[in-house]
């Protein structure tokens, strides 16, 4: 089977395979499909983010986040509220945020597929790599050491959680220019594996990182780190722009030959003559 | 064909790096005997005043080794190349855990070293300092769990008719991700086998790191070597 056809047929199994029990439907995927890793990769991503969600908005509550102009008492009071669901939420960050390398790992093969240089690639995954510690895990430590013990001093409890947020909110410069090297990877990209758009979706969730910044200096108001700006709107624009480049990701997928010349449209329903790109005759 | 040149360097280099993590290991009380989570603050104080030196040179050797593994995992890398996938995304994805596990570790080292820097800074704030530590050390499992999973899974997906890795090398890294996961829990307990001085947290977890490393240098060796003869020019 050549990459070509791989490209545009629909990858089904055959309607009389005694395989169409889900679990079954699985291992046939698992053994067969031949776009599987990419597969694999995407729902992990889609997995990854749903916890996310769970963790930090339902379990922990650490977001929307705490408030910066509260004094230690507030703040104490605030860890001793959320005691359990901090310690136990950010236990399954520890166990599963690993998972996020298949985000990176599928947007950096998304850059190889481009005409562009690796180098953007690499550096996509490089950046977002090291951005896990000091952008999620960091608060992940922090507010489980305020929390392990209710009876440390006040005083210390809130800098822990200052800590906490301001590592959170003020890993700016790996989203930032990360965020930039995928944009102009994509208007760079002679292969049409994203739409032009995207590329300025791109660049919106680099601003949030602008925005973000005078978080680091103030404690109330629209840019402090729980603000209109700083916070809610920051969010609602990462929210858009990880529910497109999911979905872009996917769409990829759906349009991927495993070649290396321009990205073919969407397979029609039967594949006979769809256009056959260029990495095929290789 | 890829270059090969120096590979054998760094293949050989581990055994001089696990020796190093050995004696730094043994040097610094706080793992011979794991500090305990249940330590009073002016005990934590205590025990980084009484043993300073060790505390400082111990950190000291750790911060230069603790990126010593990253050569062994980029020639793993580069046998998940070899292998029969369709796409590099597994060994990107072993990229990322290679850039960020380390991270946690000398992130942890930093924590230990400053607390050792004054040690005759109140107690309480070197007991914070502490903690941080032994749950970033503890705790900073999330890629070497995703590390395991990610090699097995590129294992299962080799479709090569000679695999890289057999599959029990696949099964091995599964059952080592299972060690881990009792430490992602570490701060939930100050006490029992969960805790970060405890059997799963700390025991477990380190002696699960050490096994894989050293079965993972052995089975990369046999890839290695297969690599080479399966390319070498008849003559």
């Amino acid at each position: 089977m050549s990459s070509a056809q791989i490209a545009v047929e629909r990858i089904e199994l055959p309607a009389d395979s005694p395989a169409r029990r889900p679990l079954a439907k699985l291992a046939w995927h698992w053994r067969n499909n031949p776009k599987r890793e990419l597969w694999l990769a995407w729902y992990a991503i889609v997995a990854f983010y749903q916890m996310f969600f769970i963790v930090f908005f339902l379990i922990t509550r650490a977001q929307p986040p705490g408030k910066p102009w509260w004094n230690s008492t507030q703040v104490v009071q605030w860890f001793d509220q959320m005691h359990n669901g901090l310690l136990w939420g950010f236990a399954v960050i520890f166990l599963l945020g690993g998972m996020s390398a298949f985000s990176t790992a599928l947007i950096a093969y998304s850059m190889r597929r481009m005409s562009v240089s690796p180098a953007f690639a690499y550096s996509y995954l490089i950046m977002y790599s090291l951005a896990a510690v000091p952008g999620m895990l960091l608060l992940c430590v922090a507010l489980t050491a305020g929390a392990l013990r209710p009876d440390r001093d006040p005083e210390l409890i809130h800098a822990i959680f200052d800590l906490a947020f301001v590592s959170f909110v003020g890993t700016m410069g790996v989203f930032l220019i990360g965020s930039v090297i995928w944009m102009v990877a994509i208007l760079l990209d002679k292969n049409r594996v994203f739409p032009k758009w995207f590329a300025y979706l791109n660049l919106c969730n680099a601003l949030t990182e602008v925005v973000i910044a005078p978080a680091c200096i103030f404690k109330r108001g629209v840019f402090s780190w729980n603000g209109q700006i700083s916070w809610w709107l920051d969010m609602v624009v990462f929210g858009i722009y990880t529910g497109a480049f999911i979905g872009q990701l996917r769409t990829m997928i759906l349009r991927e030959d495993v070649g290396t010349g321009p990205l073919p449209d969407a397979a029609p329903r039967p594949a006979a003559d769809a256009a056959v790109p260029a990495g095929a005759a290789a | 064909m890829r270059r090969r040149d120096g590979e054998l360097l760094l293949y050989w280099a581990l055994p001089a790096v696990l020796g190093v993590w050995l004696s730094a290991f043994l040097l610094f009380p706080g793992f011979t005997r794991p500090m305990s989570p249940a330590m009073s603050a002016d005990a934590v104080a205590g025990f980084y005043r009484d043993h300073v030196w060790r505390i400082r040179a111990s950190m000291i050797v750790f911060n230069w080794f603790s990126v010593g593994l990253i050569p062994v995992l980029m020639l793993i890398v580069l046998q998940i190349r070899r292998m029969g996938h369709r796409t590099p995304i597994l060994a990107y994805c072993m990229i990322g855990c290679a850039a960020a596990g380390p991270t946690l570790f000398l992130t942890a080292d930093l924590f230990w070293m400053i607390a050792a820097f004054r040690p005759e800074r109140d107690a309480g704030i070197t007991q914070l300092l502490n903690d941080l530590g032994w749950i970033t050390f503890t705790c900073g499992v999330p890629f070497l769990i995703a590390q395991s999973v990610f090699l097995a899974l590129a294992i299962y997906l080799d479709r090569l008719e000679r695999p890289v890795f057999q599959p029990w090398v696949a099964h091995f890294n599964l059952v080592v991700a299972a060690a881990l996961v009792p430490a992602a829990f570490a701060g939930l307990a100050l006490d029992g086998a969960v805790a970060w001085n405890g059997l799963l947290s700390f025991w477990l977890k380190n002696a699960a790191i050490a096994v894989w490393i050293a079965v993972m240098w052995l089975v990369l060796g046999r890839a290695m070597r297969q690599e080479r003869a399966a390319e070498a020019p008849a003559v």
